[in-house]
């Protein structure tokens, strides 16, 4: 397990470097650049704003530029504002990570309680709740619920707030009781964690569903256990192998998911950021979150496959 | 009936009516009713909205607000091209001029920092354009005001404003609007060669060879190619600010953090946490109006949408919104009060490629031309303006069949030109007969390349039905704004919505470099004797009203042959101004971010 561990880590390099040299190429392949405007500035001015960047080089100069500078923890500056990319990302990772996080817990919370609550009253008021819910979670863009939310209970009752973040922008802020304002917090964590709450609860009840007609949990009710530790010892876990396994590929959902969240809430995060940096082609910050967001997306995919051997102990890793 | 399906029953009962009381508590209606013809716009140019001028000022503790603004790039004025980062600069810098309303819908200019209109020292002629012989330069001097100091108290000097203009032709600065000092517009002496220089040992001495020096610590002398009729309208740009050596130097990129900023303006950056909020607090040491506000949290919020349902949360005092959110506010009794429509200084046009063989010929014979005048004509004729306004932008936006904005001096209006080119279905009709194609006969389906948002796609949609209905077909190409500015930029084009939002408020600013043959900006190969010959005697004319009536001539050939452009509506900026907010003027022509941002010294909170 820890020889499998270890090789997963080091395959986040090769990763890396394949992400960044597509994304590289792709982006200056897309018409337009980090100073096209309608507006067009004389030749000098482009030349000038050109050549303070260095896109002046060729192609090939900036890409083996980028990659030293990039593996020596160097990722640029950004065009707006002279950033350097790395502090851009410094300044709105645990935002985003904040947000990820909650949805997460907030889903995995709503989901199992919700899909296992369904499958114990299959064919109940409560399993019809649960797929109703699942439903619209699921057929809902976070978008559009979101904006609903904010009708409904920011406008309408005045019990949440709409913008910004009510969360520690940066670590070091956790301690500073001024830093929290949960209000801001509860409809854009609702509107991320919409979709992922919908899939684990159709997919946790029909995990419960299949593990509560097996025969051992007739033995185990036959044994006279309670029902609630029949549930929670014995079909819980079983059922959560499935429910693990769409996990990963959820995290990642909640992660592009939050992009749009971000940017209709103007959460300072890394999505919010990525958005506006594609829309400017800022080159470096849409090469610097690009890579931000790959090495997340690999490093989750591998704890969810460790999370796997933890909860099944007939998985093993070679 | 079994229990499961009354269970069921009863579930689907009291899920309709959660939805239903949803639905009936929810603020506001749909943007609007497509089919109505006349809404707030009525036929007439948008209101420049309800001023908040007057009203008691509240106490000083109270004298705090929020508002909407996209997050500036820059707080340097030397780096800027963005309205939002000049909009908050007007606020923290000011230069030797300022723009103001002039109280009659129009634009003066006034000394800031300066103490009067600039003394001509010597001119070849008075300060109209004139074609000069080379070398034959006009110098002035401006004195400041006495007493000027910056933010930590020191002197603001004659020398600041050299070393503020020293950045502005420096090519490893960089800065966008370096032009507006150059050749053709602001012709300062020297500026374009320090721009233009890629030796750097040459650097030195043409920096000392710019056509500004201080002759002592409240006296500039001031080096101009040629006279200058915009003079002081270019020098209230945030591209002539000021700017301190020392810190400068110091702090290099970093001296615009709140923690080492110097400013000269009315407010100061007290605080930026990126992505999210800037506030600025009082200048102790301004020398203007003092402000009432003590202080102002801008929140960088790109979706207006967002925006809109934060200032009926009351977390903003004030914010731009959509076109298609006015219709909601003017319902909403709560609302309505405060929604203000401030005219944009920009006109939007269908720009239509001249080197098209079909839609422009250039350079065709005289019949190719004449057919693709009358096509260019069938297609504005055919466009009713007040409905695609009142459709698409809610009677946000006004109808125009003109090219320069409301608000200048020189403007001609839509009774100039609405006889020739305005909306007549039967005369769009009789065009595209004249151009040999008849109910669009032959015509090959024309690329419409347009931004890939809601109002440009429902825009798309009124437009090619409006063409359609004559048998002229487009197909929609919806892009990212950079794509699009690209294709532009290269010429590579049919028909593209687009148009000119105003450096500074002069007829000459949305004419020059736009429609003289060759042009700089000229991407749609405009080339018309008539056009030529108005530029010319613009640049010729020796007093500021011959000056204005050449350019009348310019804008007149411009229109009445659509040489490529087809102005469909003045552009207006809606916004939600909270009643309690006082002293916000509007000035289309000036503002920048902000409605009444020209004077944020004026701005109040009332009791």
């Amino acid at each position: 397990m820890t020889t499998y561990a270890i090789r997963r880590v080091l395959w986040v390099l090769p990763v890396l470097w394949a992400v960044a040299t597509l994304t590289f190429f792709l982006m200056h392949a897309v018409p337009g650049g980090p100073f096209t405007q309608d507006k067009t500035l004389p030749d000098s001015v482009n030349a000038a704003l050109n050549r303070r960047y260095h896109f002046d080089e060729p192609l090939y100069k900036q890409y083996g530029y980028y990659l030293w500078n990039a593996s020596h923890g160097d990722l640029g500056l950004s065009v707006k504002g002279d950033h350097e990319v790395a502090d851009v990302i410094r300044r709105t990772w645990f935002v985003t990570f904040q947000l990820g996080v909650l949805g997460l817990l907030v889903a995995a919370v709503v989901g199992l309680v919700l899909g296992t609550l369904s499958a114990l009253n299959h064919n109940g008021p409560l399993d019809y709740l649960g797929v109703a819910f699942a439903t619209i979670g699921a057929s809902v863009p976070n978008f559009i619920m979101g904006s609903f939310l904010v009708i409904f209970f920011a406008i309408n009752l005045g019990w949440f707030k709409t913008l910004g973040w009510g969360g520690p922008l940066q670590v070091s802020d956790i301690f500073h009781a001024s830093a929290y304002d949960w209000r801001k917090d509860v409809i854009p964590v609702a509107a991320v964690s919409a979709l992922p709450s919908a899939f684990i609860a159709r997919v946790t009840r029909a995990s419960v569903l299949e593990v509560l007609s097996q025969d051992y949990i007739r033995t185990a009710r036959a044994k006279g256990l309670r029902e609630q530790r029949v549930v929670l010892r014995h079909t819980l876990k079983n059922a959560m192998i499935p429910v693990l396994t769409v996990m990963g590929p959820l995290a990642v959902n909640l992660v592009t998911g939050s992009f749009i969240v971000e940017t209709m809430f103007s959460i300072p995060g890394v999505g919010r950021e990525t958005i506006n940096a594609v829309s400017a082609r800022d080159y470096n910050t849409i090469m610097g979150t690009t890579l931000f967001y790959a090495f997340i997306v690999t490093m989750a995919s591998l704890f969810v496959d460790l999370a796997y051997a933890v909860v099944d102990p007939r998985i093993r890793y070679r | 009936m079994n229990i499961r399906s009354r269970g069921f029953l009863l579930f689907a009962g009291l899920m309709s009516i959660a939805l239903v009381v949803a639905a009936a508590c929810s603020s506001g209606t749909s943007s609007g009713d497509k089919t109505k013809t006349a809404a707030a716009g009525g036929g007439k140019t948008p209101a420049a909205g309800t001023t908040t001028a007057g009203g008691a000022q509240a106490p000083a503790d109270q004298q705090k607000i929020t508002i909407q603004l996209a997050e500036p790039e820059f707080y340097d004025p030397h780096r800027s091209n963005f309205e939002q980062d000049i909009g908050v600069e007007r606020m923290l810098f000011r230069g030797l001029y300022n723009l103001t309303d002039d109280g009659k819908g129009g634009v003066k200019v006034v000394p800031a920092m300066a103490e009067g209109d600039p003394k001509v020292v010597s001119s070849p002629a008075a300060l109209g354009r004139l074609a000069a012989p080379a070398g034959a330069e006009t110098i002035l001097t401006v004195k400041l005001k006495a007493g000027l100091k910056w933010s930590d108290g020191q002197p603001l000097t004659a020398d600041d404003f050299v070393y503020g203009i020293q950045r502005e032709c420096d090519a490893t600065v960089a800065s966008p609007y370096q032009y507006v000092l150059g050749a053709g517009l602001g012709e300062l002496k020297g500026c374009d060669d320090l721009f233009n220089n890629k030796d750097a040992t040459k650097t030195q001495a043409l920096t000392a060879a710019l056509g500004i020096k201080a002759v002592d610590p409240t006296t500039l002398q001031i080096t101009l190619n040629k006279p200058v009729a915009t003079f002081t309208t270019i020098w209230s740009l945030w591209a002539t600010f000021p700017s301190r050596k020392d810190i400068v130097t110091k702090f290099g990129d970093k001296w615009t953090d709140p923690a080492n900023i110097v400013v000269n303006g009315p407010f100061t950056l007290k605080e930026v946490v990126a992505k999210d909020h800037a506030t600025l607090a009082p200048n102790p040491n301004w020398v203007g109006q003092k402000p009432a506000l003590q202080s102002i949290t801008i929140k960088f919020i790109d979706d207006l949408s967002a925006a809109f349902k934060a200032f009926q949360t009351g977390e903003l005092s004030m914010t731009e919104i959509l076109a298609t959110d006015t219709t909601v506010a003017k319902k909403d009794s709560a609302l309505k009060d405060q929604v203000v429509i401030s005219p944009s200084a920009r006109i939007t046009t269908v720009e239509v490629q001249m080197k098209d063989a079909i839609l422009g010929a250039n350079g065709g014979t005289p019949d190719a031309v004449k057919k693709a005048f009358n096509l260019r004509l069938a297609l504005s004729r055919s466009i009713n303006r007040q409905a695609l306004t009142d459709v698409v932008y809610d009677g946000v936006n006004a109808p125009a069949t003109y090219w320069v904005v409301k608000g200048l001096k020189g403007f001609q209006g839509n009774e100039a030109f609405d006889k020739t080119i305005g909306y007549d279905l039967a005369a769009a009709k009789q065009a595209l007969v004249d151009a040999g194609y008849p109910g669009g006969a032959g015509l090959p389906t024309f690329k419409f390349t347009t931004r890939d948002n809601k109002q440009r796609r429902d825009e798309a949609d009124f437009l090619a039905k409006a063409w359609g209905a004559l048998g002229i077909k487009i197909e929609p190409l919806f892009v990212d704004s950079k794509t699009r500015s690209a294709a532009f930029n290269k010429g590579d084009f049919q028909l593209f919505p687009g148009g000119w939002q105003l450096d500074y408020p002069d007829i000459e600013n949305p004419l020059v470099g736009l429609f003289d043959t060759g042009g700089g900006n000229n991407k749609y190969n405009c080339s018309n004797p008539a056009v030529d010959a108005a530029f010319k005697e613009a640049a010729a004319a020796t007093s500021d009203d011959a000056r204005i009536k050449a350019y009348q001539k310019a804008e007149t050939a411009i229109v009445t042959n659509l040489c490529g452009i087809i102005p469909i509506y003045q552009d207006a900026k809606p916004f939600m101004l909270s009643k309690k907010l006082g002293g916000v003027v509007p000035n289309g022509t000036i503002d920048a971010g902000q409605p009444g941002n020209y004077c944020v010294e004026c701005w109040f909170v009332k009791k």
